[in-house]
């Protein structure tokens, strides 16, 4: 009714050009993105040991799970602690279809991918084969699961708020863990399958002792296509309508429902993108290790949600941060590095960045580096301490820093920000 | 009976005989308004009169007991909150109640998603429809800032505004979902008699160049009897005055309700 004036003609027409220039623009990062990924697989994946080409893998599925799960933690303001449940839905879902479905349709369980998840130094000329396809629909499945999941558990426990949903989501991460330890523990040989055929083999998810045997297709290659999937996922839902819609409902509910956000609507649909995206991860992360229920346990949860509030609640760029200090933190702290150097160079960025206000930051981190290079020198080996030292470096960060890396915003925000704060007319 | 059917078609917004209780408390009692489209309603009485509890149950906050909240011949009542901002009713608040760490502009465009054209699809995959409409939100946006005069600190978060500027964008944002009925609760609390000023020429200047009408509640009689052709006043719940800012002025019963009963009886 009370539409406004129609745009000037000469505006309609800038606006246009925009539309092309943005559409052509958001073609490009999915590009940039499948190409890194297929560097790191084929050029860097090589000249790393196979303990670091594992972290590199660890790090990808992490920041999935990261980046998910601040959709619903951070640009949603819902307090949701059950994401391994999810992980957990994915990862069993795309192991069987993979496994069970290779000896359907191939006869046998072995690996027969093409180049594209050829582990290092396996010669193959194919570049997409039928194993790869059926471990991108075992992937895309488990995502598919994990986003009903989300739809059966966001549905009737959304309406609950702060403790109460985080105690919901909880329970159903450990029921999810529970009855996979429940799943009858023989997983089916060939000869097996062949006798009992389908859909008889699906409960056969190796309870407790685990489900191994995955071919593991799970290359640098594809968890990094699926970082950028998600990453592009997140970022477009961010900026834009929708995501605003969901940062309303955590800088306001009542607010956000007064001024049209349906709020029941787009909470669901934020566990759901959530959940989905935690399936990809658990489907990835299934085709790279022995899967065992224990492993999607609270405390997968927890180191999760360590990463989002770490990244700072609502960040992208914060989470993947997070998420790659959190997995690479406790490895590199087997073998207790000399920190002074970092120290130095992250207080020097400091002092550019913040000038004054890096005095106290600065006092703290010099402090912090003398205890530590004192503590190393008295006490020689402290790697039988590093859980403790990567507990108390989390208690710091939390102390120093409380709304994480970047709070809500961007890392590119604090740039900008800079430029605002010097033309802007109000302190 | 088609006399009241068409009666009730005439005014653009219509409550009647609505009623609410908290237990034994009857906090609204028998309300009834009517507002034809451009009117300037007031809302008035004492602290506790229950003025912010209608607006609550206006906006689905709260439902009413018994009676009807009718838009345009609609029944608004049993709608959730977003579905009656959809229908055309927006509202600031008493208290309040930015999206704090969003910039200005982000809380103007984020109360104009309910009119978007495109769906989350459209989003993931940035189809056109998807940019054509962004852009279009944005401005819809940059036009309300500049009326409102909060163009120039648009990428400000919303926290770092002087209290004014906050109230300033509350009523852009309720603008920014189209309104046809625009709720103003308390917009002149805590402004210093200059900022009110503003605050008057501002709400003249959205009622020309908005096609809304608009019912105000303030605590402030001068600006209300200045502003409002039409007035309101509740006490306990209760309708005790209603009609021009001169009639309103003369009635016994407003009197007493903010004066207290006139002394040696």
């Amino acid at each position: 009714m009370s539409e406004q004036a129609p745009l000037q003609p000469d505006l309609a027409n800038s606006a246009n050009v925009t539309v092309t220039t943005a559409a052509g623009r958001s073609a490009l990062f999915p590009l940039i993105g499948l190409a890194v990924a297929f560097v790191l697989h084929r050029f860097i994946a090589p000249m790393l040991s196979p303990y670091h080409a594992g972290l590199a893998l660890d790090i990808g599925v992490n920041i999935i799970l990261a980046v998910s799960l601040t959709i619903v933690n951070g640009y949603t303001g819902q307090f949701s602690i059950g994401h391994a449940g999810f992980m957990a839905i994915g990862a069993y879902t795309a192991g069987a279809t993979t496994y069970y479905g290779s000896i359907l349709f191939m006869g046998h369980y072995d690996f027969a991918g093409g180049i594209l998840s050829a582990p290092i130094g396996m010669e193959t000329t194919s570049f997409f084969t039928g194993g790869d396809s059926l471990f991108l629909a075992g992937c895309i499945m488990g995502g598919i699961m994990a986003a009903l999941a989300g739809l059966i558990v966001g549905l009737p426990s959304i309406r609950l708020r702060g403790d109460y949903l985080a105690i919901v989501t909880l329970g159903f991460g450990e029921i999810m863990r529970v009855l996979l330890e429940q799943s009858p523990e023989q997983i089916l040989s060939i000869e097996q399958v062949k006798q009992t055929g389908f859909p008889g083999v699906v409960p056969h998810l190796g309870g407790a002792i685990g489900f191994g045997r995955i071919p593991q297709y799970a290359s640098l290659f594809w968890v990094y296509a699926f970082v950028t999937l998600t990453l592009i996922v997140a970022y477009r839902l961010k900026f834009s309508s929708h995501g605003r819609a969901l940062l309303a409902i955590r800088e306001n509910e009542v607010a956000a429902g007064a001024m049209g956000v349906p709020i029941t609507r787009y909470k669901v649909i934020a566990f759901v993108i959530a959940a989905a995206l935690a399936g990809l991860a658990g489907g990835l992360f299934a085709h790279q290790v022995r899967l065992i229920p224990s492993t999607f346990g609270f405390q997968k949860s927890f180191d999760v949600l360590i990463m989002v509030v770490l990244g700072g609640l609502g960040s992208i760029s914060g989470s993947i941060i997070a998420a790659a200090i959190v997995t690479l933190l406790p490895e590199v702290l087997r073998d207790p590095p000399s920190i002074w150097p970092v120290m130095l160079g992250l207080i020097v960025v400091l002092a550019i960045v913040r000038r004054k206000r890096a005095i106290r930051p600065t006092i703290i981190l010099a402090l912090v580096t003398i205890a530590w290079e004192v503590l190393r020198a008295v006490v020689g080996d402290l790697s039988p301490y590093r859980m403790v030292m990567f507990a108390l470096a989390l208690i710091l960060m939390m102390i120093l820093r409380p709304q994480g890396f970047f709070g809500i915003h961007e890392i590119w925000d604090y740039w900008k920000r800079k430029k605002i704060a010097a033309n802007g007319a109000r302190p | 009976m088609t006399s009241m059917t068409s009666m009730m078609s005439e005014a653009l917004f219509h409550i009647e005989n609505v009623s609410l209780s908290f237990g034994g408390l009857k906090a609204v009692v028998d309300f009834q308004l009517r507002m034809n489209s451009g009117d300037l309603h007031g809302l008035i009485g004492p602290n506790g009169a229950g003025k912010t509890t209608i607006f609550n149950l206006i906006t689905g906050v709260y439902q009413p007991d018994e009676g009807f909240i009718h838009l345009a011949g609609k029944p608004m009542q049993g709608k959730a909150p977003w579905a009656i901002a959809y229908a055309g009713i927006a509202r600031t608040f008493q208290n309040i109640r930015l999206f704090p760490d969003l910039s200005v502009i982000d809380n103007v465009r984020t109360a104009n998603h309910l009119r978007k054209k495109h769906t989350l699809l459209h989003t993931l995959l940035r189809a056109p429809r998807h940019l054509t409409d962004e852009q279009t939100m944005m401005d819809r946006a940059t036009e309300l800032l500049d009326v409102i005069g909060l163009l120039h600190v648009k990428d400000h978060l919303a926290r770092n505004l002087p209290y004014g500027d906050q109230r300033r964008l509350e009523i852009a944002r309720a603008l920014a979902t189209l309104p046809k009925v625009l709720l103003l609760d308390e917009p002149a609390a805590g402004m210093n008699p200059s900022e009110k000023k503003s605050l008057i020429t501002l709400i003249q200047k959205i009622r020309e160049q908005f096609d809304v009408t608009i019912l105000l509640i303030d605590h402030d009689m001068n600006l209300v009897m200045n502003l409002c052709e039409h007035i309101t006043v509740l006490d306990h719940g209760q309708i005790i005055a209603a009609g021009t800012p001169q009639q309103v002025q003369k009635s016994d019963e407003v009197i007493k309700a903010y004066l207290g009963e006139p002394a040696g009886e």
